[in-house]
């Protein structure tokens, strides 16, 4: 028995200590060149960029959530991009012209650009990856984005065509979402294996991704324009808010994005950190189900806009950094007509009330994300509508229950869902109202989750979507934002201000209106 | 003759003084012990009568996140509602979740851990491999993934918190009953015929109920920050209630701001919980004959 | 002994395949769905359907059970839903900072909840006796977030001691595995002081303070000795705890720990890899689980093993 015991106790602390040892070598080896980096003082040329979310892959043609790209965007590049004003610019297209029925795009491909790995950027370069984006059969999560394309064709070794199905007004915004990847990698590493070995044209080279903890980018030194001062990137995922900030405020963080709204004033009075304020593409409201009785009833929607405050939203839910929503689009979005607001007036909510019938409110719910921010949204709406005696439920829900009572419904009678606070983000009007507002939208199709269906806006919205000319397209929308804003099948509540936050060393690095991080030019003096 | 009339003396003595009323004694000698006491009493009464100075839910949107002062004693929140309101109410949502949901997680175990000691064999096997699984989900993740199957809300938060209680006391109850099983008068009416269920509730279960008061009552301590540590990773009650674990979590986002949103909510976990636990202590050591 | 040891171990292969089932069924009981978390709110309908089926995710639940089973067996643990990479890739490289963390925390944590029970045992009833329990009771009282927050700002942002997250060297363990190991160390303490306060009254130590043994002597050489039994068999339960614990502190902390890792996959639905980390938990609380029956058995012969 004895011998047992001490066999046990004597493995066991074998285990502890060998394990320990182990761990200790292999550690102090890992943190060698962190330690040599920090030994040449004024000198370190790494930086950090820490973010609230984790990359969820790095293949760019197979994401759909900001944060991956904004970690593609270090290491890829696309025909065209946007600049932080949301103006299109050419990147790796030279120029590029449009056929007059907007159903031919031909791009002139730059010269003398290399991929990572040495193949020569070109237009079948550029094609193979149209062609592995429109991939049916992978289904890319990009392929929503190229559903128009019919097919390209390579007219010349620098010259692409691409030809529509049918005009299509935002083309140009979807080819700048398209990052292009040597296809040399992509024939060597397949679909998966691209995933952990990106191959682009970007400022910068991969280097390492540990899921979870990091994701690690060295300077390209063959880059074909002004590219990082910088040797390496890092970008980490730090959930916790306040984690982040003291990454920031200990000088281990260049850069914080987002910085959370409600410890501005902290970081404030700090002399090595700065906030950047920017404008944002992310609208922030209340889809109100208009398939549910009381809800039907447009006055009820309206009455539920003016006893909003949303002064008080502004301040008690972004502490600040909000504009009133004044489109169902965010005012950043081109083609964006600011309409009158529903000004904060409880008499009037109450006589749209109890013109509707429902003089003393009714009872109802209202679902949000379980994050801090979006249940404090939650909760203020909810607060707000109380005045006017509805009585609404907070119900916080993480979203893979939240999508899934969502799209569960199969018709609009099956739905349970009342009310639900969220945000959207997108690069285009089409794109910030097709799937919201399309009564072909509604779920499980597609998140128009108050369920509106107003045939004069399905036709608009098809309409704006294939007119290729700019003047009448603007017509067209200010027409359907009228229409959107006077039916108010949403509470419009705010458009973020964008805030990140940086070391005062820190340059070259933004945030784009839609949350991508833009290191290109990063650059530090630290 | 001597001999008898002091064994006599003894037993008036021993009449006199009823083992509750004995133990009550040792257990007033442990001042610790007895101020816990004392001060989870006070939380209860709170609880009961709710002496709340304001609405626990006015807002008043040009008054939020102000400090401690004379108005408002623990400050206001990000809506400008009176904190200290809602922590005095925040009492009766912390105790009642904790005190039913860990009531239901014991009784459960304990019947459980009765039948798994007393009968041993298949039923014990079936039991203890169960209770084995159960706990080799860390209790924060079983909470989470029953929460995530039934649904947020305040009711499944008390029923994560049962399910994930009844292997401890199961374990617990079921280790005691093999030790009393183990003693000679268990042996003895076995022996005489009595009947399980007799034998199970008469003479097994009162032996269990030391070990049963004292993990009892820690339990409701580890309860209250596993209902705390829910809401923290976005699985609590609806943040409207004001539940202690919920204003902490959203507090924390205005650490540094209004350090008062983080401050007393905690303060108000820390204590309770320490309470529980020392009450706990000197509820063991008062009922631990061994400890003498 | 011998024989009850190879029972028990062949009892877990049964428990390991009601686990699996257990698991299984759990984690598709959750309601949400995989595809449409990866695709997101701006996928259509036809991308979310086509990507559910080229996730397995329309099979029967009995063929996804097998070909789960049968993954695990062979070694191929699948990709996960979320990144698409493979499952071992990702569990793998999160083991270490976990484990890590872990041995830490328990060494430290014995180490000082033993000194905080021998200390306040054989001061029993003194001043000291009740600053030291407090105190170490205080540990398992506080929210494990609430505390990790505070030391980081404490000692991270004003003092500058530590990192402030991540494990990028042995520093920054120190904050996490305070954070964790304040509960642990309660409860050893616990366990200790009253294990001691029960052997120093046996007969044997009060022979050996007869025969003129010095006070150190006598607490180090014997009564320790016996209560570190005690201790021991409890270090085994902490397990559970640890790893509920790690959750908590992973995500305070920024460690890309086998923690966050379940609990991130859990909130997408990542079934590969929450059914591979689950059943690698389990196989290890029933490994340890087994340690501790063995040794309660051990130093309690009054239970028999049949």
């Amino acid at each position: 028995m004895r011998k047992w015991i001490a066999l046990i106790l004597v493995m066991t602390v074998l285990v502890l200590t060998g394990c320990s040892n182990e761990d200790q070598i292999a550690l102090d080896q890992s943190n060698e060149p962190v330690a040599n980096s920090q030994s040449s003082e004024g000198n370190d040329k790494s930086m950090v960029i820490a973010v609230n979310a984790e990359i969820i892959s790095l293949d760019p043609h197979n994401i759909s959530d900001t944060l991956s790209r904004s970690a593609t965007n270090t290491m890829y590049e696309s025909l065209l991009e946007h600049n932080n004003s949301m103006e299109l610019e050419e990147c790796l297209a030279e120029r590029y012209e449009i056929s007059e029925d907007g159903l031919e795009y031909t791009f002139y491909i730059r010269q003398g650009i290399e991929f990572h790995d040495g193949t020569a950027l070109n237009a079948e370069a550029v094609k193979y990856n149209f062609d592995r984006v429109t991939d049916e059969e992978k289904n890319l999560r990009r392929r929503r984005n190229f559903l128009q394309v019919e097919s390209t064709e390579v007219i010349d070794e620098y010259v692409l065509k691409i030809y529509l199905k049918a005009p299509f007004a935002p083309m140009l915004d979807r080819v700048a979402s398209l990052s292009i990847i040597s296809p040399k990698a992509l024939e060597e590493y397949g679909d998966r294996g691209i995933i952990t070995n990106p191959v682009g044209t970007g400022p910068y080279v991969y280097k390492e991704w540990v899921t979870g903890d990091r994701l690690v980018v060295i300077k390209n030194q063959n880059y074909w324009r002004s590219g990082p001062q910088i040797e390496t990137l890092t970008i980490k995922p730090i959930l916790e808010n306040g984690a982040r900030i003291a990454m920031l405020q200990t000088g281990e963080a260049d850069f914080i994005y987002p910085m959370p709204t409600e410890q501005v004033n902290i970081v404030a009075n700090d002399a090595n950190i700065e906030v950047i304020e920017g404008m944002s593409t992310i609208a922030r409201f209340t889809f109100i189900n208009t398939s549910k009785d009381f809800y039907s009833d447009v006055r009820v929607r309206q009455a539920m806009n003016y006893a909003i405050d949303k002064e008080a939203y502004t301040n008690v839910v972004r502490s600040g950094y909000s504009t009133p929503l004044s489109s169902h689009v965010p005012a950043s979005i081109k083609y964006h007509v600011p309409q009158p607001l529903y000004e904060y007036n409880l008499e009037k909510a109450k006589q749209l009330m109890a013109e509707a019938g429902y003089p003393d409110g009714f009872k109802t719910h209202i679902w949000a994300p379980n994050d801090t921010e979006n249940m404090r949204g939650m909760e203020f709406v909810s607060q707000q509508l109380a005045q006017i005696g509805i009585e609404a439920e907070v119900i916080p829900m993480e979203e893979g229950t939240l999508s899934n009572s969502i799209y569960s419904a199969q018709t609009p009678e099956e739905s349970t869902v009342h009310m639900w606070y969220v945000s959207w983000s997108a690069f285009d009007f089409d794109g910030a109202t097709n799937s919201l507002f399309h009564s072909r939208n509604i779920p499980p199709t597609a998140p128009n989750v108050s369920y509106y269906r107003n045939p004069v806006a399905d036709e608009l919205i098809d309409l704006g979507s294939t007119e290729v000319n700019s003047i009448k397209r603007a017509g067209i929308y200010s027409e359907l934002q009228e229409i959107i804003w006077e039916d108010a099948p949403w509470l419009f509540l705010g458009s973020d201000v964008l805030l990140s936050a940086k070391r005062t060393t820190t340059e070259g690095i933004s945030v784009g209106p839609g949350g991508a991080i833009n290191s290109r030019e990063a650059s530090t003096s630290k | 003759m001597k001999v008898n009339t002091e064994i006599k003396k003894k037993q008036e003595d021993y009449k006199f003084e009823s083992p509750m009323i004995e133990l009550s004694r040792k257990f007033l000698k442990k001042k610790v012990a007895t101020v816990s006491f004392f001060f989870i009493l006070f939380l209860i009464i709170l609880a009961i009568f709710q002496p709340t100075p304001y609405d626990i839910s006015q807002t008043d949107y040009s008054n939020t996140l102000s400090k401690p002062s004379a108005e408002h004693w623990f400050g206001t929140d990000e809506y400008g509602r009176d904190i200290f309101s809602r922590i005095v109410y925040g009492t009766k949502l912390s105790l009642t979740v904790a005190i039913v949901g860990v009531t239901v997680g014991a009784v459960i175990g304990s019947i459980l851990g009765l039948i798994a000691g007393y009968y041993r064999g298949i039923p014990e096997m079936i039991i203890m491999r169960t209770c084995d699984v159960l706990l080799a989900f860390p209790g924060l993740l079983l909470a989470i993934g029953i929460v995530a199957i039934i649904g947020p809300g305040l009711i499944n938060v008390v029923i994560a918190i049962a399910i994930y209680g009844i292997p401890n006391f199961t374990r617990i109850i079921r280790s005691s009953t093999l030790a009393i099983k183990e003693l000679l008068y268990v042996e003895a009416s076995q022996s005489i015929g009595v009947s399980d269920l007799r034998l199970l509730f008469k003479h097994i279960f009162p032996g269990t109920v030391p070990a049963l008061i004292v993990s009892y009552t820690m339990r409701l301590g580890t309860a209250i920050i596993t209902a705390a540590s829910l809401s923290f990773l976005g699985f609590g009650a609806s943040p409207s209630n004001p539940d202690w674990g919920a204003m902490l979590s959203s507090g924390r986002n205005y650490i540094g701001i209004a350090p008062h949103m983080l401050f007393y909510p905690g303060l108000a976990i820390f204590l309770t919980v320490l309470g529980f636990n020392l009450l706990g202590d000197g509820l063991r050591d008062t009922l631990d004959p061994k400890l003498d | 002994m011998r024989g009850y040891i190879v029972k028990r171990l062949l009892n877990m292969i049964p428990i390991m395949f009601v686990v699996s089932i257990v698991i299984f069924l759990f984690i598709h009981m959750i309601p949400g769905d995989p595809a449409r978390l990866l695709a997101g709110h701006q996928a259509t309908f036809e991308e979310v359907e086509l990507l559910k089926e080229q996730m397995g995710l329309n099979n029967s639940y009995i063929v996804q059970y097998k070909d789960f089973m049968v993954g695990m067996l062979t070694g191929n643990w699948g990709n996960s839903l979320k990144t698409g990479l493979p499952v071992g890739d990702m569990v793998i490289p999160r083991m270490k900072p976990t484990l890590i963390l872990a041995i830490f925390t328990i060494v430290w944590s014995v180490i000082s909840g033993i000194a905080i029970g021998i200390i306040s045992a054989i001061n029993r009833g003194k001043w000291i006796d009740y600053v030291v329990m407090i105190g170490a009771s205080s540990g398992i009282s506080l929210p494990l977030f609430w505390l990790g927050l505070m030391l980081m700002q404490i000692f991270s942002v004003q003092l500058g001691w530590f990192p402030t997250t991540g494990i990028d060297g042995l520093k920054s363990y120190v904050l996490p595995s305070i954070t964790l190991g304040a509960g642990i160390t309660a409860m050893i303490a616990r366990y200790t002081r009253s294990s001691m306060i029960e052997i120093l009254k046996e007969n044997y130590i009060r022979t050996s303070r007869a025969k003129g043994l010095s006070e150190f002597i006598v607490v180090n050489r014997h009564a320790l000795r016996n209560s570190l039994i005690d201790v021991i068999t409890i270090v085994g339960l902490q397990f559970g705890f640890l790893l509920a614990g790690s959750v908590l502190v992973e995500t305070v902390f920024a460690i890309p720990g086998l923690g966050r890792l379940l609990i991130d996959s859990i909130l997408f639905r990542d079934y590969t890899v929450v059914q591979t980390v689950l059943l690698i938990f389990t196989f290890q609380f029933l490994i340890i689980n087994l340690i501790v029956d063995v040794l309660y058995g051990v130093f309690n012969p009054k239970i028999k093993y049949e």
